[in-house]
């Protein structure tokens, strides 16, 4: 694919230069876009892990996203409206089904991985609409989640869009932090070896399979966790997490900010949620927009934002 | 009667799941074709298919004849097909990548519903039966209702002249030879990207024959396409992905199998076939037909 000719140094500069600029979003726009950005870069970011770095295109993270935000709803209704405990519940949920679909499907490559998952995720949208309606609440959406408070480590209310925000940037900071030291590690460079070449990494004696398997995993983590943040962010868990549609965002937006930097998920998820913000305030019809936006990035530049400064230098 | 059902009733619900499976089989096997010739997984073959039954529609509306509706609407949508595949799709190939056809076409998903949402709103528009395919056939004490025969009998009518085509003529040859070593064909001095070009038209003008035939029973609506995708989806994973056998051998067992679930308990239709999906993927990874050693 794209060769990373960043020096480490150049995007180490350039993360902290975004975090700075983050930490200060709800100033220079509407916090809830904000937290929009900072839980999208996020789930971003960890899908990125999937497709930047191991080289394997899923078209159902909408799955683990939903599950995340399915399993928090589900935790602070029932378990004393405890949001450590819920978001745990994401994480463990989230990896748990990474781990069976991986186990599934991960021997399938490029296109037929993208379309099993892609059908799986589907399978959870329609388990949620109907079959298990009465813990979901179906086509409304989980509702009546209650009024939440932070007990851990101090009082801290999250009715408060901005205190909600900080929350999520204090989270948001550690895992990004997370996924750079793993694709920082040697295990990182594994993965980039299965990108590169598959075969050669098996003839040195990697398990591709089970390599796969943890990055499925990782990649389901973190979108399990961005998905238990938007449960706490909304209040409420809409069935739209589910959808096919929150699938193909995320793969827009990492496309658009480029697969193959570290920073570009998080540009790409930040520019995708303004524009589709800007032009939903115009226009009801912001699919043709994002439509159009994927077209020509494949067509034009593939290597998406970032992409295009790389060229530059 | 049979599980306190009528005989009567399960076969009138086997017809209707025959229909339905008539309907997978050519979305899949346009599907199949492409990507056997193209290696694209084609995103926007819902798209196409929504296409299809908008098209039948309009051109209703001007020319008050099903079938020459019909067919219309299938010479639109694979035209607008060939401009697709010419100036979207032909600049990727050389890039090498499956990926980028798939995202292209997941783009133009997007965009399409939304142009007819433009043009003709957001409400779904009613497609009326042709008169001679209202009712049904009485036979013995079995009633069998017209228009769904008439989608099994036009379904397995173009699959097979497909299937001719491919087998039998020169062009087909040509184009079955390209899907095994395009390279090696290209040296023979014959031009491959016309062929690709007459593939991917073959794939949509499938996708348009079944949603123009859909269109009466559940009217145009702009999102039909995504809710016909991924259950196509599920059915060339299953039959074997590039395998037209395999893509009709399937098609059938997921059409009956929607039909029978919905009769005995319709919450679960919709998650039925992901679990076919699921057994098969670990029984057989491959799909029912599909070759070892083919990509994937």
């Amino acid at each position: 694919m794209f060769k990373v000719k960043l020096n480490f140094f150049d995007e180490y500069k350039i993360i902290l230069i975004v975090l700075v600029f983050l930490s200060c979003l709800p100033f220079f726009m509407s916090t809830s876009l904000a937290t929009e950005i900072l839980i999208f870069g996020l789930f971003t970011s960890g899908f990125n892990i999937l497709l930047g770095y191991t080289g394997i295109l899923s078209f159902g993270h909408a799955a683990y996203f939903g599950l995340g935000a399915y399993t928090a709803g589900f935790v602070l209704k029932n378990c004393f409206g405890s949001v450590w405990l819920a978001l745990f519940g994401s994480l463990v949920v989230s990896a748990i089904m990474g781990i069976i679909l991986g186990f599934l499907c991960i021997k399938r490559k490029g296109v037929y991985f993208a379309m099993l998952s892609a059908a799986f995720a589907n399978m959870f949208y329609f388990l949620a609409l109907s079959p298990f309606k009465d813990i979901t609440g179906g086509e409304d959406g989980l509702k009546e989640i209650p009024i939440l408070m932070l007990q851990f480590p101090f009082r801290l209310s999250l009715s408060k869009p901005l205190n909600v925000y900080y929350f999520v940037f204090v989270l948001f900071v550690i895992s990004i932090f997370v996924i750079w030291k793993i694709i920082h590690s040697p295990f990182g460079k594994v993965l980039k070896g299965i990108r590169e070449n598959e075969e050669r990494m098996k003839a040195c004696g990697y398990n591709i399979k089970n390599i796969k398997i943890v990055s499925l995993v990782l990649s389901a983590l973190f979108s399990g966790l961005a998905g238990g943040l938007y449960t706490i962010y909304l209040d409420y868990v809409p069935l739209r997490t589910f959808q096919w549609l929150t699938s193909g965002r995320v793969v827009a937006m990492a496309l658009l900010g480029g697969t193959d930097t570290f920073i570009g998920p998080l540009v790409g998820a930040g520019i995708f949620l303004f524009i589709e913000n800007t032009v939903s305030i115009v226009t009801a019809r912001w699919e043709i927009f994002v439509g159009a936006l994927i077209v020509l990035v494949i067509l034009f530049s593939p290597g998406g934002v970032t992409g295009i400064f790389k060229k530059k230098n | 009667m049979i599980f306190g059902y009528s005989i009567n009733l399960l076969v009138m619900q086997a017809i209707l799941g025959l229909s339905l499976g008539a309907i997978y089989v050519l979305m899949a096997s346009g599907l199949s074709i492409i990507y056997s010739l193209l290696d694209i997984v084609n995103f926007a073959h819902g798209a196409f298919y929504m296409l299809g039954a908008y098209g039948i529609y309009f051109f209703l509306n001007y020319i008050g004849n099903f079938y020459i509706a019909l067919l219309l609407s299938i010479v639109i949508v694979t035209i607008i097909g060939m401009i697709t595949e010419i100036y979207l799709l032909k600049p990727l190939y050389s890039r090498g990548d499956p990926l980028h056809p798939l995202l292209l076409t997941f783009g133009l998903s997007l965009v399409f519903p939304d142009i007819i949402k433009i043009f003709f709103g957001l409400i779904g528009k009613n497609v009326n039966f042709p008169d001679q395919m209202i009712g049904a056939i009485y036979w013995k004490s079995l009633v069998i209702p017209k228009y769904q025969l008439f989608i099994i009998l036009i379904s397995i009518a173009s699959i097979s002249f497909v299937a001719i085509l491919l087998k039998k003529t020169n062009i087909g040859m040509i184009l079955r030879a390209s899907t095994r070593d395009s390279l090696m064909v290209k040296l023979l001095g014959i031009n491959v990207s016309r062929m690709w070009t007459l593939g991917f038209m073959v794939g949509t003008a499938f996708a348009a024959l079944a949603g123009g035939m859909m269109a009466p029973l559940v009217s145009a609506i702009p999102d039909m396409g995504v809710s016909i995708i991924l259950p196509c989806f599920v059915v060339v994973v299953v039959g074997g992905l590039g395998s037209l056998e395999g893509a009709i051998i399937s098609g059938i067992i997921i059409g009956e199998t929607v039909s029978f679930v919905s009769l005995f308990a319709g919450a679960y239709s919709d998650v039925v076939i992901f679990v076919i999906m699921a057994i098969v993927l670990i029984i057989r990874p491959r799909g029912l037909l599909g070759q070892i050693g083919r990509k994937g």
